[in-house]
């Protein structure tokens, strides 16, 4: 699977290669601060999961796998630029600031958002497959006519890379020049359907047909991740246009807490891609390279146990709105049946009114 | 030291339960909170399930193999350890209502169990918004066909709609029903009965009133047209012809007494007229051949479901003769108004010109000028006229005694030219008849 | 007061330009609304005018054009897009439903979805397939969205200008047979606000509700039932969702008589909601049942034979004698 053509700076085994066209710009503390980054993002997914198990959420969505896919990508991000993920994208929202629990609203089913999107530079979680790539494309004109160097990162997947939305987008980016870069997450699985059923050529030569350039990186890879999104999103900022990157990574869990993939996929191809873990082969690199300590790797680690039980104590203490919160802003300006549903609700005792 | 309970959580599988595979603690052990507990089989996957608690198992609530329900106990702890916030495991829940319970489906939290008989959970707490009417409805008004209006109508005047017999098409209860029902006069129905019996006329059987056309034109040939022809060479210029009936009217006076003392009936200026009226369109409806024309330019007799009652009224200007329109659509109360705002128009010369246009019937009262009786010329386009004498005491037979009734004399001209004696005088005795016992004849039909 | 004469397609273009000229954040996207001017001419000079960056030329993927405007909003933009005939709004329909009509909610109100969506809408033109259909029941029925129709060329110049102003997603239907009719436009004061119904002519014995292209064979079939006796109050809807149900409730409560005119089938339509709705405000005033006057609930047919489909005055007055006929 490992092409000639996928950007590649570390080995699975934590060994530095050369590309004729990127190399990392990292210091060793930056590096450290990714894998600090990649940790606490597995260690959210798993106490969302184990939340899961223990009937605190209704769903839950894991990333295991794809963190360095966006720790890296997110980590390239300024903050004026903005995001426009689909519903994974965990490991972005950590680098935008969205605190954790937030994340985790949409999936107590307490919230349909979750966070301010305008605060944290990062939209709601997006359901529907592929809508989220026109929102991109529409807000990067937006950019363009604001005459602003900024840039607009936009997620999807190997399965929503099918989707009508995510092609349109793709030529009105190409028409348009619009800053901005698509990262594909091609973590080979759309639920039970593998990747080679959406496109028989690879995903990233799709940009191609558009007009505008396609990269594969290595997806478990931090440090490539971080340096080909660096230069697509400044590209971007500067009148470059779209780029498409295929973060070449693999769904480590499940779909999502409802799926059970051993009935589709086998144990080996799985055992497979333990051995391209992100997280372990960074940490190899800091090991070898920077010398750094175990006692610091314990440190991060007690980090994230303390990031996963604060999650903990905010999720449980996440009750349900007041139902009169529904009307809140259901419309911008007054509307009759609004009016209409929050007396009724009031009146019949469900709501006792407005907070 | 406190007791937790781990239930089996819906782990939104599409499972109502789940068998225990393997059990990686046993009681006795020191658990940490999301150390693995069980495996557990559901239908579609084997999950491991993380504890939710720190602490002391002291309790499995089941063998490998055993099946568990979701929401039934799975292990229990002496949670004498506390770890940090998570210790209380608090239900998601609304801030108001307690969450119905729910069936587990393939994703979410399940669908909210609607099996059991539904309870009224919420009440309006606005007194004043409007609220279902304790108890049942009467059974009375349960089956009344009505419109809308009509019923908030009878409600304002304080009458159940149950009670009325409805003369609309399909027993509807019409607003004229209800007027009726609230003037008091003569019980549930104050409109005339719908007629649904055919009559000879021309030769031919008239489709009853009520269902019959409004207007019907009958081709004038065969033995009508030499009827027609043989009464116009027989006559100069119209062929009237004439019958005569006295009638016992005495009950038409007592009802008119207790009428008048009805304080409903205040205001109103009631009349033996008004029964005569009334009496002539009952006849009309059983044999609508009375209200016809003979129209003969177009070599037709027009018959019409519709009697538009022309009163001869002596005024200063001399004699006119207007019309009440749709009288046989009238009970006695409209009738009596209307003939009283008739003669009132009539005697203040503010007649209309419409309304003395389209007269189809009339009557004469003739009574007024002291005579018995008279034979009255047809107004132009008519079928018959009825001339009505002076009501008063005279001699009477009953039961082979002269008794001293209220006798009055009638007198109907008709055009001969489509009706013939023998319909003449069974619509005069049909008159007659109504006169003598009008309370029967008004409620019966 | 400053008024003149315009057809219905030149006043909402003058609305457009006086919105672009207010606002320099208004845009306009659509497909051939550039150098073409649409194909209603609808935004004829406007790019000339304002620039490319303004009036753009969109590629033809019409779920592209509003998922675009939703990017666009997010950023502070008021787009107004132009889906170029009725029939081609459904690739678009995922936008609207999933994202347009639930952002502002989605987000705690922090993105305006401030846009509106122009719509040609009815048939009566003669035209072909997929180019003369009702869709608005579609979007009347989604929450987060509003829809509004003009029926006039003045109410066109006002409600074009008050739609981009407002804040909410507005689904604004223009009756295409109508674009070329001409009327009376103030220039200076809107006649009423845009979520206001409005009483086109005053009567008595019977209500006639209808929007866009039907406004006009309403009014037509109250002038022939005027010959015949009846008198009939018409009333423009003009705001589709929500509806403004106080002139209605006003006139039924006069007249006791409903008739809905509309162009789209009749089962699940708004005449359905209007009727409905009236049912339970006006219970006691009602002499009849309401009464639809729709199309047939058959596809769109054949242009050549749309005249039968389409409510016409005979089939209205036909509801109106139905109305009429009812024993009260």
């Amino acid at each position: 699977m490992v092409g000639e053509e996928l950007v590649q700076l570390l080995t699975p085994e934590g060994e530095r290669v050369s590309h004729p066209e990127y190399e990392s710009s990292l210091s060793g503390e930056e590096i450290l601060s990714f894998y600090r980054d990649m940790v606490i993002v597995r260690r959210i997914c798993n106490e969302a999961t184990s939340l899961q198990r223990q009937g605190q959420l209704a769903l839950w969505a894991p990333v295991q796998g794809q963190e360095a896919a966006q720790i890296g990508a997110g980590r390239a991000l300024a903050p004026s630029d903005f995001t426009f993920p689909s519903y994974r994208e965990h490991g972005i929202a950590w680098t935008r600031g969205v605190p954790p629990a937030d994340m985790l609203r949409v999936f107590r089913a307490t919230s349909t958002g979750g966070w301010d999107p305008q605060k944290y530079r990062h939209n709601v979680p997006t359901v529907v497959l592929g809508n989220q790539a026109l929102h991109a494309v529409g807000y990067a004109m937006g950019v363009q006519r604001d005459g602003a160097e900024e840039a607009v990162m936009t997620f999807f997947g190997d399965g929503a890379s099918s989707q009508g939305d995510v092609l349109e987008s793709f030529v009105w980016a190409a028409s348009f020049n619009a800053p901005v870069v698509y990262i594909l997450q091609n973590n080979q699985w759309a639920i039970s359907e593998p990747s080679s059923l959406q496109a028989k050529i690879p995903l990233y030569h799709r940009a191609h047909g558009f007009g505008f350039p396609g990269i594969r990186v290595d997806g478990n890879d931090v440090l490539a991740m971080y340096e080909v999104t660096r230069r697509a999103l400044e590209s971007a900022r500067v009148g470059g246009g779209p780029t498409l990157i295929e973060a070449y990574t693999y769904r480590m869990g499940a779909h999502t807490t409802s799926d059970d993939p051993t009935r589709y996929r086998i144990d080996a191809e799985v055992e497979m891609w333990k051995h391209r873990d992100p997280v372990e082969r960074t940490k190899r690199l800091l090991t070898r390279e920077y010398k750094v300590k175990k006692a610091a790797f314990e440190t991060i680690g007690e980090e994230a146990e303390a990031v996963a039980l604060q999650l903990r104590a905010d999720v449980l203490a996440m009750d349900a709105p007041d139902p009169i919160s529904m009307f809140d802003y259901a419309y911008a300006a007054e509307h009759p049946l609004i009016e209409e549903g929050r007396r009724e609700m009031i009146e019949l005792g469900i709501s006792g009114g407005p907070a | 030291m406190s007791e937790s309970v781990f239930l089996l959580p819906d782990v939104g599988e599409g499972l109502v339960e789940a068998e225990i595979v393997a059990w990686k603690v046993a009681v006795g052990d020191t658990v940490r909170l999301n150390q693995p507990l069980v495996d557990i089989e559901t239908a579609k996957a084997v999950v491991e399930l993380p504890s939710p608690y720190a602490g002391v198992v002291s309790q499995l609530h089941g063998g490998v193999g055993d099946t568990i329900e979701v929401g039934q106990p799975l292990i229990t702890f002496d949670a004498s350890e506390p770890a940090g916030p998570s210790l209380e495991l608090a239900a998601p829940a609304p801030a108001s209502t307690p969450a119905p319970e729910r069936s587990a489906v393939l994703v979410g939290y399940g669908v909210a169990n609607e099996d059991a008989v539904p309870a009224r959970r919420h009440r309006r707490r606005d007194t004043s918004a409007p609220t279902p009417a304790t108890g049942p409805a009467p059974l009375s008004a349960r089956a009344v066909r009505s419109t809308p209006p009509v019923r908030l109508y009878a409600k304002q005047h304080g009458l159940d709609i149950g009670t009325l017999v409805g003369t609309g098409r399909d027993g509807l209860v019409t607003r004229a029903d209800v007027e009726a029902a609230l003037g008091g006069l003569v019980g549930p129905s104050a409109r005339p009965a719908p007629v649904n019996s055919t009559s000879r006329f021309v030769g031919r059987e008239l489709a009853p009133w009520d269902s019959g056309p409004a207007e019907e034109r009958i081709p004038v040939k065969g033995l009508l047209k030499s009827m027609a022809e043989s009464m116009v060479q027989s006559a100069f210029s119209a062929p009237h012809a004439v019958v005569w009936l006295r009638v016992d009217a005495t009950r038409s006076v007592e009802l008119l007494d207790s009428l008048r003392a009805r304080e409903s009936m205040q205001g109103l200026r009631l009349s033996p007229l008004t029964i005569v009226a009334l009496a002539l369109c009952d006849a009309a409806r059983h044999y609508p051949g009375l209200n016809s024309s003979f129209d003969e330019a177009g070599g037709q007799v027009v018959v019409r479901r519709r009697v538009n009652l022309g009163i001869a009224a002596d005024t200063p200007r001399g004699l006119i003769v207007p019309n009440v329109k749709g009288a046989d659509r009238l009970g006695l109360v409209e009738m009596t108004r209307a003939i009283n705002e008739l003669v009132d128009r009539a005697r203040t010369n503010a007649t209309s010109p419409a309304e003395m246009a389209g007269t189809t019937l009339t009557i004469t009262n003739v009574g007024p000028f002291g005579v018995d009786a008279a034979m009255p010329i047809l107004p132009p386009g008519t079928g018959a006229i009825l001339a009505v004498g002076q009501l008063g005491p005279a001699p009477w037979v009953v039961e082979n005694q002269v008794v001293v009734r209220q006798v009055v004399e009638l007198a109907m001209a008709f055009d001969h030219r489509q009706i013939d004696g023998a319909m003449a005088s069974r619509v005069i005795a049909h008159v007659g008849r109504f006169l003598s016992d009008p309370a029967a004849a008004i409620i019966a039909g | 007061m400053t008024s003149t004469t315009m057809t219905m397609a030149r006043a909402l273009n003058e609305g457009l330009r006086r919105a672009m000229e207010r606002d320099k954040r208004v845009l306009l996207m659509g497909e051939d609304i550039g150098k073409l001017g649409g194909v209603f001419r609808i935004t004829d000079g406007l790019q000339k005018d304002f620039g490319e960056d303004r009036v753009i030329d969109a590629p033809l993927a019409e779920s592209a054009i509003v998922g675009t405007a939703v990017g666009l909003a997010v950023r502070g933009y008021r787009t107004v897009v132009e889906i170029q005939f009725d029939g081609f709004v459904y690739p678009a329909f995922d936008q609207i439903v999933s994202q347009v009509a639930k952002l502002h909610t989605r987000t705690d109100g922090v993105y305006t979805m401030g846009l509106v969506i122009r719509l040609p809408f009815q048939g009566g033109i003669g035209a072909i397939e997929h180019h003369s259909e009702s869709p608005e029941a579609y979007f009347a029925h989604t929450a987060g969205l509003r829809v509004v129709s003009c029926s006039t060329p003045n109410d066109a110049y006002w409600m074009i200008q008050q739609s981009i102003e407002h804040d909410d997603p507005i689904i604004f239907c223009e009756p295409k047979s109508r674009y070329w009719e001409k009327g009376e436009v103030d220039l200076d004061n809107p006649p009423r606000g845009l979520f206001e119904a409005e009483v086109r002519r005053a009567g008595t014995d019977v209500t006639l509700i209808a929007w866009g292209s039907q406004v006009k064979t309403a009014l037509r079939a109250a002038e022939a039932a005027e010959t015949e006796g009846v008198s009939a109050e018409v009333i423009d809807a003009r705001t589709l969702a929500p509806f403004d149900f106080g002139p209605m409730v006003a006139s039924l409560e006069k007249t006791g008589r409903l008739v809905v005119v509309q162009e789209s089938p009749k089962t699940a339509s708004l005449g359905s909601e209007i009727v409905a709705e009236l049912s339970e405000r006006c219970f006691y005033s009602l002499r009849a049942p309401g009464m639809r006057v729709s199309g047939y609930h058959v596809p769109y047919p054949p242009s050549r034979i749309e005249d039968a489909y389409r409510p016409s005055v005979d089939r209205v007055l036909d509801a109106i004698d139905r109305v009429m006929g009812f024993e009260s």
